[in-house]
């Protein structure tokens, strides 16, 4: 057996040679196997795509197109025509940054107290904020529904952003990451007269930036893909946000065929895929940095 | 300008860099004025609505009439609530199988794709694996009540191609709950996968390195060192998979609607059509509060758990 010894240049963790040689069928299998994978997990959606492009007359034919063959852009035509989905687009976007903006901001002010500032009943008060990490959504909906009715904001986006201007768990990663920037630094510029306000806006949080990108980017999806919520607090088709429109487009009376369907689920597909292949990266770190720290 | 002794300013800065580092004479009233906001907003959305849902839980309101109160009725109410029974039996089977999957599907992933693949291959699982999960449920559900489609979707065409017929996959009871169990798995894998390819970062490659030297296969290095050191990792995403998946809702509203004969009705499911389909808003507190008890009970057993298999936990 010739054996060409050409050991990939490339490879950044220098291996014994006679390590590496043993596996090279071992890995081949192994890359083969998640290529299978990945190609599989990525059908659903290729074939979500391919069928939304199709004539709607030949949509859904056997075997499946993988490829948009008499291709037409009627059932997004379609979709625009049924459900108002730039208004509700919109409203997606409203709600999202208000609500990631917003928390961020109360959150940021609240980490700063408790990383930097000590005030009577700090601890207590820490503590009883974690514990709401536990309380989940489902149990004080009820009552912020009561309440929403009360202020006359069912079927307002308000009734979506307002409850999420608090995140329990924004402040404790906040206060986290706060502990580990050196408090000589905001020492050094609270001596030469700086407020807090500026302690925390031009030294805290700009230091803060992987943890701010991580929770933006976190909140971004939760907000943005949040169903539960506007299915209880909206009801007109002009204040839906998207998650909700979509489904209101497939659903009974004033719905659209499954070909229509899939081009509203390309249209809310799309975007978030090409936002996440220009920030991989920051995603795939966000996701990961809160794995650890959390 | 004032002409200060250089010795004088010294003293004074550092006396005044004392007094921060204890606090400072303004410190309380700051403190109180930063956190306030947070906590306004705590007392409105979270601690009051929770208090609201522990007295709701006691009353019976359908929203149109004026509550009434009815003490214990709803808690015993629960006690011969067969539906409940059924969901709670259903949500759990739900988590575990998350869980156990998860887990294990997670950990693989991220011990293949960690080292020793083709950079562009590696780019493409990474992408492959955790791309759905930022689909929102909503989309997710739809697209794959349609991919299981017996008739027109292309599981079943092509496991019919292989020669196995497909069952009706949400609308046999049978494979209902297993095939949310399976969209599920589709959907939020990349999540679980990502934390674990983190937590194998942390694990030093000289160790399993030594450990390779020293004559152990890959497969006992990995038993032996990389798994050990992956416990604090597996803890973490087995709690906040459980607690996620505990309160699983959105696909079983959308695609089944906890049909077919309630063989998917999952706690919050029932929440939700107890209380914003049935308007009884009392009982769905209650079974609001079940649900918390429940997600509460697990997390403490497992946190007591962890100190007898999670290394340095």
């Amino acid at each position: 057996m010739t054996t060409v010894t050409t050991t990939p240049a490339t490879t950044s963790r220098p291996a014994p040679e006679h390590r590496r040689r043993p596996f090279r069928v071992g890995r081949l299998v192994k890359s083969l196997l998640l290529l299978v994978l990945g190609v599989l997990m990525l059908a659903p959606l290729v074939w979500l795509i391919s069928t939304s492009l199709i004539e709607p007359s030949e949509a859904f034919q056997l075997p499946p197109a993988w490829i948009p063959h008499p291709f037409s852009l009627q059932n997004f035509r379609d979709v625009v025509d049924l459900i108002p989905i730039a208004r509700m687009a919109l409203n997606s976007l409203v709600v999202t940054l208000i609500s990631v903006g917003g928390s961020l901001l109360v959150a940021s002010l609240a980490a700063y107290a408790f990383s930097r500032l000590p005030f009577p009943g700090r601890e207590p008060l820490f503590v009883l904020l974690l514990a709401a990490l536990m309380v989940p959504v489902q149990l004080t909906v009820i009552p912020i529904f009561i309440l929403m009715r009360r202020l006359q904001l069912i079927d307002h986006l308000a009734s979506l952003w307002l409850p999420a201007l608090i995140n329990v768990f924004a402040i404790f990663f906040l206060r986290q990451y706060f502990n580990t920037i050196p408090r000589d630094l905001d020492e050094a510029a609270r001596i030469d007269g700086a407020g807090h306000f500026r302690v925390l806006f031009q030294i805290l949080v700009p230091l803060a930036g992987p943890a701010l990108s991580a929770l933006t980017i976190l909140g971004f999806e939760a907000s943005w893909n949040n169903y539960f919520g506007p299915l209880i607090f909206l009801s007109t088709p002009e204040n839906m946000t998207l998650p909700i429109g979509l489904v209101s487009l497939s659903a009974g009376q004033g719905g659209g065929p499954a070909a229509v369907v899939f081009a509203g689920i390309t249209l809310v597909v799309a975007p978030v895929l090409i936002v996440f292949l220009v920030f991989q990266r920051a995603f795939v770190e966000s996701v990961a940095s809160v794995g650890i720290r959390g | 300008m004032s002409t200060v002794a250089p010795a004088r300013v010294l003293e004074e800065t550092t006396h005044r860099a004392r007094r921060h580092r204890a606090g400072g004479r303004s410190a309380p009233l700051a403190g109180w004025l930063f956190v306030s906001p947070a906590v306004l907003l705590f007392c409105v959305f979270i601690l009051g609505p929770f208090i609201a849902a522990m007295a709701l839980s006691l009353f019976s309101y359908d929203l149109l009439t004026p509550a009434q109160f009815v003490g214990l009725k709803n808690f015993r109410t629960l006690l011969t609530d067969t539906t409940l029974v059924r969901a709670l039996g259903n949500t759990f089977v739900f988590a575990f199988a998350s869980v156990v999957t998860h887990l294990v599907g997670g950990l693989l992933l991220a011990v293949l794709v960690n080292r020793g693949l083709n950079r562009v291959l590696s780019y493409f699982v990474r992408v492959a694996v955790f791309f759905p999960f930022l689909i929102s449920w909503a989309a997710v559900a739809l697209l794959w009540k349609y991919v299981l489609d017996p008739s027109f979707g292309i599981v079943s065409y092509y496991l019919g191609k292989i020669g196995i017929t497909a069952p009706g996959w949400f609308t046999d009871p049978a494979w209902a709950l297993p095939s949310i169990i399976g969209v599920d798995f589709w959907h939020t894998i990349g999540y679980t996968f990502l934390i674990m390819l983190a937590g194998l970062q942390t694990v030093p490659a000289e160790m399993t390195e030594a450990a390779r030297v020293d004559g152990a296969s890959r497969l006992q290095s990995f038993v032996f060192v990389t798994l050990p050191l992956m416990t604090p990792t597996l803890f973490f995403a087995s709690v906040i998979t459980f607690i996620g998946a505990f309160q699983i809702f959105d696909p079983v509203q959308i695609i089944t609607a906890g049909g077919p004969d309630n063989s998917t009705v999952t706690a919050v499911m029932y929440l939700y059509q107890t209380g914003f389909q049935a308007f009884q808003i009392g009982y769905a507190s209650t079974i609001a509060l079940v649900v918390f008890a429940v997600i509460m009970l697990v997390t403490i057993l497992q946190f007591w758990g962890s100190r007898k298999w999670v290394h340095n936990a």
